[in-house]
């Protein structure tokens, strides 16, 4: 029973690694953003799943990712060799910002990531090194789409490999102790700051990786593009409609998520309610299903394989 | 260059609006403790209200604001019913659920927003738009006049419900101890809808009063969420002469900053913003708290 997901996940992965041997390209674009999708959900609930530390400034370690790839790029940089410094300096970043904002608990937590993620945005589109609001140009070179989508993929893979692991290391576990009950975790000698600080720049780095193939792929980038808010929604909101906490939850979100995306930019009625239809998903999940997709899933199973009601003296024995 | 009285007369005009941008935040947070995300949206619906009542019905931004703050007060009670009521209980520490919750409602509030008016940039000019006058010898504009003035009567208004009606009292005694005044008989479930009402009548006023200050669109509010947040963890949550303290630390500093640094205007924003993360990380308690710290640290 146990081997079955993940029999599941290895032939779902070797699919997408696979894809551009047998799909068309535009679809393959559609995986490609699908890939992209699911390694923000998962980098992300690394820390606000695992962690329950919810941010909403992730879109800060994107932009650091894209915008350290271009500017090395126009530097003479190859950008292959641009991603691991990007990771790098989103990791130090997140560190930075972390050592303060982890002395706040819950929502002051986030209301903090509110502002860090504002205050990269308008410092991109003012200073003069991130070519302000118009952006930057990434220098004319050849650009291969399918080593781009291959490196996406293979991010993906690896990043919800590397949140598995994650929940079975000891890592994961003292994450989920510092989720559950902070004080209780920093009496058993779990240092909270420092794991809280180990899964932001972990998963900061996860983002910015993802950033810099985003910016290699469209070849320009600009605050209204790197830091746009359907973007920084789609890394908060997939995870939580898909379950945050699971390994499973945030790829079935990003599934959700980038098909309605793919739909609604199709349909020209539907592409000016997304938000209409992204706020009602969060007002329904808060409501009826805090756990996500994965958590109405559960539910549902368990309903089918339980008895509904058990008699008295069995539920005492119980 | 600018003199000092020119930053303390802007600085003054400011504060009393930021502070009724606040008073929304603060009072919703003080009784439910829940973090109003939906402020931003509020505050833009408030805008695309008068702007609507002024295209249609030519009615003054202003005397506008007689018909938004009461329509706002009904759709926050309609909202606290309808949704925010249905969330578990936060308890001395908001809930992420009620967070996640009003972002959702916000991003609704957007989507209607664009579907109504469209997402081009709109503002409201009227016959006073660009006319100044001289106040201690510092030109200001008309509407900032009149926006000061709005926002002294929304705070004196707001004094006295809270200060001189049973309404009032009830809303402060459940913001000091929610199950004393329980136990004292107070319907905390009336309670916590009109205190959603009022800030969110609060958040439609403070709103319309930008739309004569501002250009806006439904992406319109972040930056003054950021900044109404801002004020409430300087003021120390639910201080009410907190809250004023730290409208006016906020606006002062953006004003110095105008007159006597050449930080581009854009970058003026991240200033609170930046504001908003050393306050909430070096005096959590806020201004109150660091007062009493630094009393204790004296004496």
């Amino acid at each position: 029973m146990k081997r079955l997901p993940l029999a599941a996940a290895a032939v779902l992965a070797a699919f997408t690694l696979a894809a551009p041997l047998f799909l068309e390209r535009g679809t393959l674009n559609d995986v490609w953003s699908l890939a992209f999708a699911v390694i923000l959900a998962s980098a992300w609930n690394i820390l606000g799943g695992f962690a329950g530390q919810v941010s909403l400034g992730y879109s800060a370690f994107l932009g650091i990712g894209a915008y350290t790839t271009v500017l090395l790029s126009l530097a003479g940089v190859n950008p292959f060799w641009t991603l691991a410094p990007g990771a790098v300096v989103a990791a130090l970043f997140s560190v930075l910002i972390g050592l303060p904002a982890f002395r706040l608990r819950g929502p002051y937590f986030t209301i903090a990531t509110i502002g860090v993620g504002e205050a990269v945005r308008v410092v991109a589109s003012s200073v003069s090194f991130t070519g302000g609001s118009s952006g930057l140009r990434m220098p004319a070179g050849s650009f291969d789409f399918t080593l781009n989508y291959e490196a996406m993929a293979a991010l993906a893979v690896a990043t919800v490999a590397i949140s598995a692991a994650v929940t079975r290391s000891a890592f994961g576990h003292a994450l989920a102790a510092i989720k559950q009950d902070i004080d209780a975790a920093e009496a058993l000698g779990v240092g909270s700051t420092r794991f809280k600080l180990g899964a932001h720049a972990l998963s900061a780095a996860l983002v910015a990786l993802a950033g810099s193939l985003y910016a290699i792929n469209f070849q320009y980038i600009a605050p209204s593009s790197v830091f746009d808010f359907r973007l920084s929604l789609a890394i908060v909101l997939a995870p939580i409609v898909g379950g945050v906490g699971t390994v499973a939850g945030p790829v079935l979100g990003a599934v959700v998520f980038s098909t309605l995306q793919i739909k609604l930019l199709s349909v020209p009625a539907l592409r000016d309610s997304y938000l209409f239809i992204y706020g009602g998903l969060l007002i329904l999940v808060m409501l009826y299903e805090p756990k996500g997709l994965v958590g109405l899933a559960r539910r549902l199973l368990a309903r089918v394989r339980r008895p509904p009601v058990l008699p008295p003296e069995a539920a005492r024995a119980a | 260059m600018q003199d000092i009285a020119g930053v303390l007369v802007n600085t003054v005009i400011s504060a009393a609006l930021y502070a009724t941008m606040a008073y929304g935040l603060a009072v919703i947070y003080g009784v439910m403790r829940i973090i109003n995300l939906a402020h931003a949206g509020l505050m833009m619906l408030g805008a695309y209200a008068t702007f609507a009542l002024f295209t249609r019905f030519a009615l003054d931004p202003f005397l506008s604001l007689l018909v938004v703050g009461p329509l706002f007060y009904l759709f926050g009670v309609v909202l606290y019913r309808l949704v925010v009521r249905r969330l578990p209980r936060s308890g001395a520490t908001p809930s992420m659920e009620s967070l996640l919750l009003l972002f959702g409602v916000w991003l609704v509030l957007q989507n209607f927003a664009y579907a109504v008016w469209g997402g081009d940039t709109q503002s409201i000019l009227t016959a006073y738009t660009m006319k100044s006058v001289a106040v201690f010898g510092v030109r200001v504009g008309v509407p900032s006049l009149f926006v000061f003035l709005g926002s002294i009567v929304s705070l004196v208004f707001l004094n006295v419900v809270l200060k001189a009606t049973f309404l009032g009292r009830a809303i402060r005694a459940v913001t000091q101890n929610r199950d004393a005044a329980l136990l004292a008989g107070v319907d905390a479930d009336r309670i916590s809808a009109t205190a959603f009402g009022l800030g969110t009548a609060f958040a439609g006023v403070a709103g319309g009063m930008l739309s004569s200050l501002y250009a806006f669109t439904p992406d319109f509010g972040r930056s003054f969420l950021l900044k109404a947040f801002c004020i409430i963890v300087l003021g120390g949550m639910e201080s009410v002469t907190g809250v004023a303290a730290g409208a006016f630390v906020l606006a002062f500093l953006e004003n110095a900053l105008g007159a006597w640094t050449t930080l581009p205007t854009s970058l003026e924003d991240a200033a609170s913003f930046t504001l908003l993360f050393v306050a909430l990380v070096v005096f959590p308690q806020g201004l109150p708290g660091l007062a009493a710290r630094l009393r204790t640290a004296l004496r």
